[in-house]
C-alpha cells in the first residue's frame, strides 16, 4: 500500500511531463508572440464588428419600414408617401430619436457619452455600453424615418463598443485597449462600406495618425475579417457598380487640378454650415426632444419637393454616377441635402455625416464636369468620372485623410481607371482644404471635448504606466512538477519567482527546464530557488520608456519584464514589449504639435 | 568517500563538504557550507530512499564541483521519508550557470538509474572500485 502512493504521482508526473513537453512542441512550432496573439484578438473584435453592423443594419432598416409601410430605400419609400407623410415621418422619427436620449440619459447617468474616438485619441480605451446602446437606438429612429445622416457612425461605435468589451475582460492595458477600439472602428468602417483597406487606413490616418505596422496590422486583420463576415453573411458587393471611364488625354488632368481646388474649398464651407447650424439649434434653446423633432420637420418640409434628401445619399450617387440625373435637378438637389444634412446634423441627430459627404463631393464633381463639358466639348470628358473624383476629393478635404479617401473610393468603385485624378484631386483637395485652416469632420469635436475632459488621458511616460498587475509567479519553494504545471496554464516563457513577502527574487525560464521535462526525478528534487535566474532583468516603476526600451533591446528574446519597486524588491507587475511599442507609437503620435 | 560516519544530516553534508572543500574550484567553503545547509532544510533533497543529492547554487565555487560519499550503514536519517540514505551526491554550482546545475542533476539521478551502478556503489570494497564505477556509469 505504502509503495503504491509514489507510484501513481510518478505515472501523474509523467503524463504532465509528456503534456507539457507536447505543448511545447507545438509552442515551438506555432510559436505565438503577443503580437500574433493580439491579431487573433483584432480577428474576434472584427467578427463581432460585422456581427454588430448587420445587426443595426437590420434594425434600421426594420425601423424604416415600421415608419414608412415601405421596404424600398429611403428616397424611393419617401416618394411613395403622401406630402404630409413626408412631412410627418421625419418629425416622428427625430421626436423618438429624443425621446430615447432624454429617457436614456437617465438610464446612463453616471456613464459619460465617449464616443469610439475619443476614447481612442483622449480616453482609455473605455467605450461606454449603455450610453452607446442608447444612442444606437436613437439613431435607427433618426435613421429610419428619413434623416439626411448616414447610418456608419451608430454602426462604428457599436463595432468599438464590442472590441471594448472584449479587452475589458481581458484586462487589456491602456494602449492595448486603445488599440482594440480602433480595430473595433476599423470593423466598423469595412462593414458598412465593404472596404477593408479603407476601414484599416480610416482609424490609422484620422484616429491613430500613424501607419506604423504595430498599429496598422491588428487594424487590417480585424477589417479583414470584418469584410470577409459581412460578404459571407450578406454576399455583399462593390457599393457602387460604376461604368468604365477612360481618360482620354493627359489634359484632362488639368479640369481635375480645379476640381480638387474647388472640393478642398466647398469641404471647410460644408463642415462650416454644419457647426453653425448645430449652434443655430442650440441657440433655439428648446428641449431635446422638440429639437430633433423640429431638425426631422425641417427635412420633411424639404423632403416634400426633394425625397431625394432622405436618408444618406447612397441611392442618389449612384444615379449620379451612372448618369440618370440631369444638371439642373442635381444643382437643386445639392443644394437642398446641404440644408437637410444640417438640419438633421444640427438638431443633434445621432448618426454620421460621412456617407452625406460623399454625397456632396459626387454632385460637386458632377456639376463641374458637366459645366468643363459644356465649356470643352471637344474632350469628350465624362460627368460621372468628375463625380467619382468629386467623391475622394471632398473626402479627402472633410476628413483630411488623403490616402483614406482614394483607397475607399477605389475599393468602393473598383474602378482603376480613375486612380490617377482621384490622387492628384484628393492630395490638391486635402492641401487647399488644410490651407485654408478650418478644422476636419473629426478634429472639431474631438477638441472641444478634449477640452471638456477633466483629466484626458496623457501618454504615457513611466514604466508603471504600462504595467499590468498580477503576474504569473511562483513561490521559491515550488517544486519542478508544480513549475511545470504552471507553465502549462499560463502562456509566458518566464515565471516570476516571489518569496512569501511578495519580494522579486528572479525568474524561471521555460527555456531553461525544457530539456528536463521528462526526468520524472526532478520533479521531486529541484525547487525554484535552484533554478531561477536572480539576474533576470527588471524595471523601476519611475523608469523612462526610453529606459525600458533600452532594457528590452539589451534583452532581445525577453517579451515582458517585471516592475519591481527598488527599495523593497516588492513585484508590483509586468510590461510587455509590445505595450511598449504601442505606447511609443501612441506618444509620438500625442505629442505632434496639433 | 567511502564509508563517511554521521549520525545526522547536517553531519553526513559537513563530513562529505570537508572533503569537497579541498577541490580549488572552491572559493568559499564556509559559504558553499551554508549553502548547502540552507537548501537541505528548505526541501527534500533525496532521490531514491537511500540517496540523497544535497545541493547549492552559490558564489562559492568557480565551476561545478561534484563530491561523493558512501555512509557507513545502517545509513543516516535525511529527513522523515529517507531514514537510511547510504549515498550522497554532493552539488555545488555557480549562481549564473542554471542549465550546468541542472545538466549535473539530472547526470547523476540517470547515472543512478544505469544497470548495476546504485548496487555496484553500495557493495564496492574499495575506493578505486567505487570511482571505477562511477567512471563507468557517467560514461555509459
Amino acid at each position: 500500500m505504502s509503495t503504491a502512493v509514489p507510484a501513481t504521482r510518478t505515472e501523474l508526473m509523467q503524463r504532465l511531463q509528456r503534456l507539457l513537453r507536447w505543448r511545447l512542441w507545438i509552442r515551438e512550432r506555432l510559436q505565438l508572440t503577443e503580437w500574433q496573439v493580439t491579431l487573433l484578438w483584432a480577428a474576434l473584435a472584427g467578427f463581432l464588428g460585422a456581427m454588430s453592423s448587420m445587426v443595426f443594419s437590420a434594425l434600421s432598416e426594420g425601423v424604416h419600414e415600421v415608419m414608412t409601410g415601405s421596404t424600398g430605400g429611403v428616397v424611393q419609400a419617401m416618394r411613395m408617401l403622401p406630402w404630409w407623410g413626408r412631412l410627418l415621418v421625419p418629425t416622428v422619427g427625430g421626436a423618438v430619436a429624443g425621446l430615447i436620449l432624454l429617457y436614456g440619459s437617465r438610464i446612463t447617468r453616471s456613464q459619460s457619452s465617449t464616443d469610439y474616438m475619443e476614447a481612442i485619441v483622449i480616453g482609455n480605451g473605455r467605450v461606454p455600453v449603455r450610453s452607446s446602446l442608447i444612442k444606437s437606438a436613437a439613431a435607427l429612429f433618426s435613421i429610419g424615418s428619413g434623416g439626411s445622416i448616414g447610418r456608419e457612425g451608430p454602426m462604428v461605435q457599436l463595432s468599438a463598443v464590442m472590441a471594448s468589451l472584449i479587452g475589458r475582460w481581458r484586462k487589456f492595458t491602456g494602449p492595448q485597449l486603445r488599440l482594440l477600439v480602433a480595430c473595433g472602428a476599423s470593423a466598423g468602417i469595412a462593414s458598412a462600406y465593404n472596404a477593408p483597406i479603407a476601414g484599416s487606413f480610416f482609424v490609422a490616418e484620422i484616429i491613430l495618425g500613424s501607419i506604423a505596422m504595430e498599429s496598422l496590422g491588428p487594424l487590417a486583420i480585424s477589417a479583414v475579417v470584418a469584410t470577409l463576415t459581412i460578404r459571407v453573411v450578406t454576399a455583399a458587393q462593390v457599393l457602387y457598380q460604376v461604368p468604365a471611364f477612360h481618360l482620354n488625354s493627359p489634359w484632362e488632368m488639368g479640369p481635375y487640378v480645379i476640381l480638387g481646388l474647388l472640393a478642398g474649398m466647398v469641404a471647410p464651407l460644408f463642415l462650416r454650415s454644419l457647426k453653425h447650424a448645430e449652434e443655430f439649434f442650440v441657440g433655439l434653446r428648446l428641449p431635446l426632444v422638440a429639437r430633433l423633432a423640429a431638425g426631422g420637420l425641417a427635412v420633411g418640409i424639404i423632403a416634400i419637393n426633394v425625397p431625394q434628401v432622405c436618408g444618406n445619399g447612397y441611392t442618389v450617387v449612384v444615379d449620379i454616377l451612372n448618369g440618370r440625373l440631369i444638371w439642373t435637378v442635381l444643382l437643386g438637389i445639392f443644394a437642398c441635402k446641404w440644408l437637410a444634412t444640417m438640419s438633421s446634423f444640427g438638431s443633434g441627430a445621432p448618426g454620421g455625416v460621412f456617407t452625406p459627404s460623399l454625397f456632396m463631393g459626387a454632385s460637386l464633381g458632377y456639376l463641374f464636369g458637366t459645366a468643363v463639358h459644356a465649356v470643352w466639348p471637344h474632350a469628350g470628358v465624362d460627368a460621372g468620372a468628375f463625380a467619382l473624383v468629386g467623391m475622394g476629393a471632398f473626402l479627402s478635404a472633410a476628413t483630411r485623410a488623403p490616402v483614406m479617401a482614394v483607397i475607399m473610393l477605389f475599393e468602393m468603385t473598383l474602378s482603376y481607371d480613375i486612380i490617377l485624378p482621384l490622387m492628384l484631386c484628393s492630395v490638391i483637395a486635402y492641401y487647399t482644404a488644410k490651407g485654408l485652416a478650418g478644422e476636419s469632420l473629426y478634429s472639431a469635436a474631438l477638441r472641444r471635448k478634449a477640452a471638456e475632459t477633466p483629466a484626458p488621458a496623457i501618454p504615457v511616460g513611466r514604466a508603471q504606466d504600462l504595467m499590468k498587475a498580477d503576474p504569473p509567479t511562483i513561490p521559491a519553494g515550488a517544486r519542478f512538477a508544480e513549475i511545470a504545471e504552471k507553465f502549462l496554464s499560463v502562456r509566458v516563457n518566464n515565471l516570476y519567482v516571489q518569496e512569501e513577502g511578495g519580494r522579486f527574487l528572479g525568474a524561471v525560464s521555460l527555456h531553461d527546464i525544457k530539456p528536463y521535462l521528462g526526468q520524472p526525478d526532478l520533479a521531486e528534487l529541484v525547487i525554484a530557488r535552484d533554478i531561477l535566474r536572480e539576474d533576470f532583468p527588471r524595471l523601476g516603476p519611475d523608469q523612462s520608456l526610453s529606459d525600458v526600451l533600452g532594457l528590452f533591446l539589451a534583452h532581445g528574446t525577453i517579451e515582458r519584464l517585471p516592475v519591481v519597486v527598488p527599495a523593497t524588491g516588492a513585484l508590483l507587475g509586468s510590461v510587455s514589449k509590445s505595450d511598449l511599442l504601442l505606447a511609443l507609437v501612441e506618444r509620438r503620435k500625442k505629442l505632434e504639435p496639433a | 568517500m567511502l564509508d563517511l560516519v554521521a549520525n545526522s544530516r547536517e553531519a553526513a553534508i559537513m563530513g562529505l563538504h570537508a572533503q569537497l572543500a579541498k577541490s580549488p574550484a572552491v572559493k568559499d567553503a564556509p559559504e558553499l557550507l551554508h549553502g548547502l545547509l540552507e537548501r537541505a532544510m528548505l526541501a527534500p533533497v533525496c532521490v531514491a530512499m537511500d540517496v540523497a543529492l544535497p545541493h547549492a547554487r552559490t558564489t562559492a565555487v568557480e565551476r561545478v564541483v561534484i563530491g561523493v560519499a558512501r555512509v557507513a550503514a545502517p545509513g543516516v536519517a535525511f529527513d522523515a521519508g529517507h531514514l537510511a540514505v547510504r549515498l550522497i551526491f554532493m552539488v555545488g554550482t555557480p549562481t549564473q550557470q542554471v542549465d550546468e546545475y541542472l545538466l549535473a542533476v539530472a547526470a547523476i539521478t540517470r547515472l543512478l538509474k544505469a544497470d548495476g551502478v546504485h548496487a555496484g556503489l553500495l557493495a564496492a570494497k574499495t575506493g578505486a572500485e567505487f570511482t571505477a564505477l562511477l567512471a563507468r556509469g557517467a560514461k555509459r
